[in-house]
């Protein structure tokens, strides 16, 4: 059994980097989706010894408000650990300082990494290491996660702590505090005994949510919210607020000890333009120029560019026909030879479209979507649109998911979670899956929309919009429950270190291999399954009353919004091969492009929603937005047809 | 008689004056009716009062203690719904209880604080004190809530009022503590602060339940 290592820490400290940096292995280093509520594992070699080290959720306080929070804080119950190291952004000694106190409560070994110290020399702070290492008789060192600088040393640090050398630094509150911990000692079960940590904890935290009475019996709840209650009415503030200020003033007389503030470097150009994001009208110049850039990035070089070279040629020229020959030649079986090469065929289809299709495009959007995390400006953006979010029920925060989902809606649904209250998490679902078209389909409905008039285009987008809008604020009055506050950090802006963007992106990719691709593949079965049975024809001619009569599309186009479920961005092609064919006209098309638009999400992000939400909330989302697409679909067509027939609107 | 009932008939006397109002009669049903005794004759004993034919005139003595008991009242009216924002049907039975026990330290305080204020929010005038009359010009300082500072001030953390424990966690997470002091960098769309090292944006609502002290020039660079 290995010995453990857990790194613990406020987030954007740069713990993830530290991993990579103490394990080699690739995770994803940034706050927000999929890994944070995670727990990252990995071995690193320390000399010639092997440890585990274990990756936790950022987290600002080990008394849990959320789910990451009681994710680490719980860790932190098991005795056995070798050492705990927190990363900590060595320019916000105060906040870092705090966390240790907490930290050194849970009483196990720790080592404090005052890390991003080359950002704290910019700002003119200098600490004294060896004095506040002697103060809190821990060792303390310094690093620069991302060049690698102190993380030999920070290894060797590691090494050596063990249980016994324990400090001696201890927290005293007052005298009616520390009666509490004393009632509150007797009543725990052996195993959390003598932690003040936990005892903190307990005094701290509403008693209703707190995890951490999964591990105490019925009868000792009881009298632990006694005690408690008792002890909170001794006093006008909550206990919360007392153990902050009792720790802050400790805090506070170390920092004036230890740390020395000289008048700071001029960082005027990134202060400058980090002042610029956050202003209305040069925030909202700026975030067009970036929806430019991407617009050129991912759009025209990724979706463009790169797709062709790998559909055309390197899946076209050589993979392709190489496979189909294969089959051709060594398996008569029709129906294999159909399943693995023919126009539902699992080389041919799924993996084609994975790799050749999605997969540039994903790659471009997420390397991109990487630098804009590491110059941190998307809490920037957050703030920015906090106004407008609030007008649908939801916060800044929610501009994270919507963007993500426009490289991967699957991600953006898992990236939810960084919402608060059950209720945005719902509506950020609903309205992803409703108007928020992943970058692969987004890449064929911008070239289609190309073919028409700009009118075309202002119509799709103007439609979409007031969708969001309308259906966010309907679907935030009738959903219940309560909404978050807005309280973001704001790091400074940063110029982005190219291989940590790589290495985000390159862990990335392999989620979205492991998990979106295999969902590809099942969407392809299906389909196969679905064509040889007859079951597509039949949904079409389900269909079709809606298609052609609501719609006024040829029926055709029932076939392009089924496949639309499965994958998406084929679903969209399809289109394009009816708007070749001439079976659709330019109204025609644009209604269509509306409704595959606004239409249920590809099925990797159904099943990941319903892992999410839940079933019952995935399907009513699913007959929703089956529903509405139809409704503006059949709206907008009666409109627009009037309008163009009377010569009003050219499209 | 009380010393409260003395102080609340000469509140009255002074309010009706104000109102050019000094007839015998009228006061003395007014005392009647807001004190359910007709106190005037308790007032001519105590030397707080003259009657002169069918008119009501302050002593020297009396109009003193009206005066400062009026002031009182009206400061107090003046914090309540300035500073602390409360409403006016919570304000009022709580202001004039106020008024009787404020001692006089207090007072000049509180006068300072809101930068000597002439009328009350109703818009009766508030009687000048010493403190007026030396113009203390410098305003030590205020409590106010966040969300009423501009761009480019500076404060401290007095304290926060908030019922949701989550938001108070999140907030003393970030290092917003009473006792931080705190610099405003903008205040639209997003509410954005900067304490320390740490730039942090709030929507309104919740600078808004952040009482901070208003902070002269120098003292915010001794932040940490």
């Amino acid at each position: 059994m290995k010995e453990k290592i857990v790194l613990v820490g406020s987030p954007n400290v740069g713990k993830s980097v530290i991993f990579n940096a103490l394990t080699g292995s690739y995770v994803t280093v940034s706050n927000y989706p999929g890994t944070t509520v995670d727990v990252s594992e990995g071995i690193g070699k320390f000399d010639n010894k092997n440890l585990l080290v274990i990756d936790t959720p950022g987290v600002n306080s080990l008394i849990p408000h959320s789910q990451d929070e009681e994710v680490t804080t719980d860790i932190l119950l098991d005795k056995s650990i070798k050492t705990v190291v927190q990363v900590a952004d060595s320019k916000n000694l105060k906040r870092t300082l705090l966390l240790t106190f907490q930290l050194i409560e849970t009483g196990l070994p720790l080592i404090l990494d005052l890390n991003m110290y080359d950002e704290a020399k910019e700002h003119g702070i200098d600490i004294d290491t060896k004095k506040l290492s002697q103060i809190l008789g821990i060792e303390v060192v310094k690093t620069v996660a991302i060049t690698k600088e102190g993380i030999s040393q920070l290894k060797n640090a590691i090494l050596k702590t063990t249980h016994k050398e324990w400090t001696k630094f201890k927290i005293e509150y007052n005298s009616i505090i520390e009666e509490a911990f004393v009632k509150i000692n007797d009543e725990l079960p052996p195993f959390l005994k003598n932690n003040r940590a936990v005892a903190v904890r307990l005094l701290s935290s509403e008693i209703e949510e707190e995890g951490i009475y999964k591990f105490i019996g019925e009868g000792t709840l009881v009298k632990i919210k006694e005690i408690k209650n008792s002890w909170q009415n001794k006093f006008s503030k909550s206990l919360e607020v007392i153990f902050l200020e009792e720790k802050t003033s400790i805090v506070e007389k170390i920092i004036d000890e230890v740390m020395n503030f000289s008048k700071p470097l001029g960082k005027v150009f990134q202060d400058s333009v980090g002042k610029l994001t956050l202003k209305p009208i040069t925030g909202i110049f700026i975030l067009l120029f970036v929806l430019f850039i991407m617009y050129k990035f991912v759009g025209q070089f990724a979706a463009g560019t790169m797709v062709d070279f790998f559909e055309e040629e390197v899946f076209g020229e050589y993979i392709n026909p190489f496979f189909i020959k294969i089959f051709k030649e060594f398996i008569h079986y029709i129906f294999v030879q159909d399943f693995f090469v023919g126009e539902y065929g699992i080389i041919t289809m799924a993996l084609t479209y994975a790799f050749a299709i999605i997969f540039p495009i994903v790659t471009a959007f997420f390397l991109f979507f990487g630098f804009l995390e590491d110059s941190g400006y998307l809490p920037r953006l957050s703030a920015l649109s906090d106004r407008v979010f609030k007008m649908i029920g939801l916060n800044g925060r929610a501009i994270l998911p919507m963007i993500l989902g426009l490289g991967c809606g699957t991600m953006a649904v898992l990236t939810g979670r960084i919402l608060d209250t059950r209720k945005e998490r719902i509506l950020i679902t609903l309205l992803l899956a409703l108007c928020i078209p992943c970058s692969a389909q987004l890449g064929v409905i911008m070239g289609l929309l190309g073919s028409l008039s700009l009118n075309g285009l202002i119509i799709w987008l103007v439609v979409i919009l007031t969708v969001l809008v309308v259906i966010g604020y309907i679907a935030s009055k009738t959903i219940p429950g309560e909404r978050s506050s807005f309280i973001q950090e704001i790091p400074p802006i940063r110029i982005p270190k190219i291989n940590n963007i790589l290495i985000k992106t390159f862990a990335r990719l392999k989620w979205y291999i492991k998990e979106a691709v295999p969902l590809f593949i099942l969407g392809t079965v299906i389909l196969f399954v679905f064509d040889r049975i007859g079951l597509l024809l039949w949904i079409k001619k389900l269909l079709s009353p809606l298609v052609v009569g609501l719609l006024n599309l040829p029926v055709d186009t029932a076939e392009a919004f089924i496949i639309g479920f499965l994958r998406r961005d084929y679903g969209t092609a399809g289109l394009y091969i009816l708007s070749k064919n001439g079976q659709l006209n330019n109204l025609q098309l644009l209604i269509s492009l509306v409704v595959i638009t606004l239409f249920v999400p590809c099925i990797a992000q159904f099943f990941v929603t319903i892992k999410e939400r839940g079933l019952k909330i995935t399907l009513s989302i699913a007959i929703f937005v089956f529903v509405i697409a139809f409704f503006i679909g059949g709206i907008l067509n009666l409109f627009l047809s009037y309008l163009v027939s009377r010569g009003f609107l050219v499209i | 008689m009380e010393e409260k009932e003395i102080q609340e008939a000469l509140s009255i006397i002074w309010e009706l004056k104000e109102k050019k109002e000094v007839s015998k009669e009228k006061i003395s049903s007014e005392i009647l009716q807001k004190l359910q005794k007709d106190f005037l004759d308790d007032l001519v004993k105590k030397g707080y009062i003259l009657l002169e034919e069918q008119k009501v005139r302050f002593t020297h003595s009396g109009e003193k203690i009206a005066c400062d008991l009026i002031r009182r009242q009206r400061l107090a009216e003046r914090l309540f719904s300035d500073v602390l924002e409360i409403k006016e049907e919570i304000l009022s039975p709580f202001a004039c209880e106020f008024e009787h026990i404020l001692p006089k330290e207090v007072e000049e305080s509180i006068c300072t604080l809101l930068g000597h204020p002439r009328q009350c929010p109703h818009g009766s005038p508030i009687p000048e004190g010493d403190c007026c009359k030396k113009v203390e010009e410098v305003v030590k300082s205020i409590v106010v809530s966040l969300a009423k500072l501009k761009s480019n001030q500076e404060a401290k953390v007095v304290y926060i009022l908030t019922g949701e424990h989550s938001q108070l966690h999140k907030l003393l997470s970030l290092g917003i503590t009473p006792g931080s002091m705190i610099k405003v960098h903008q205040t639209y769309p997003s509410f954005i602060i900067q304490s320390g090292e740490t730039q942090i944006a709030l929507e309104k609502n919740i600078a808004r339940n952040i009482y901070v002290k208003k902070l002269s020039d120098g003292e915010f660079h001794k932040t940490k």
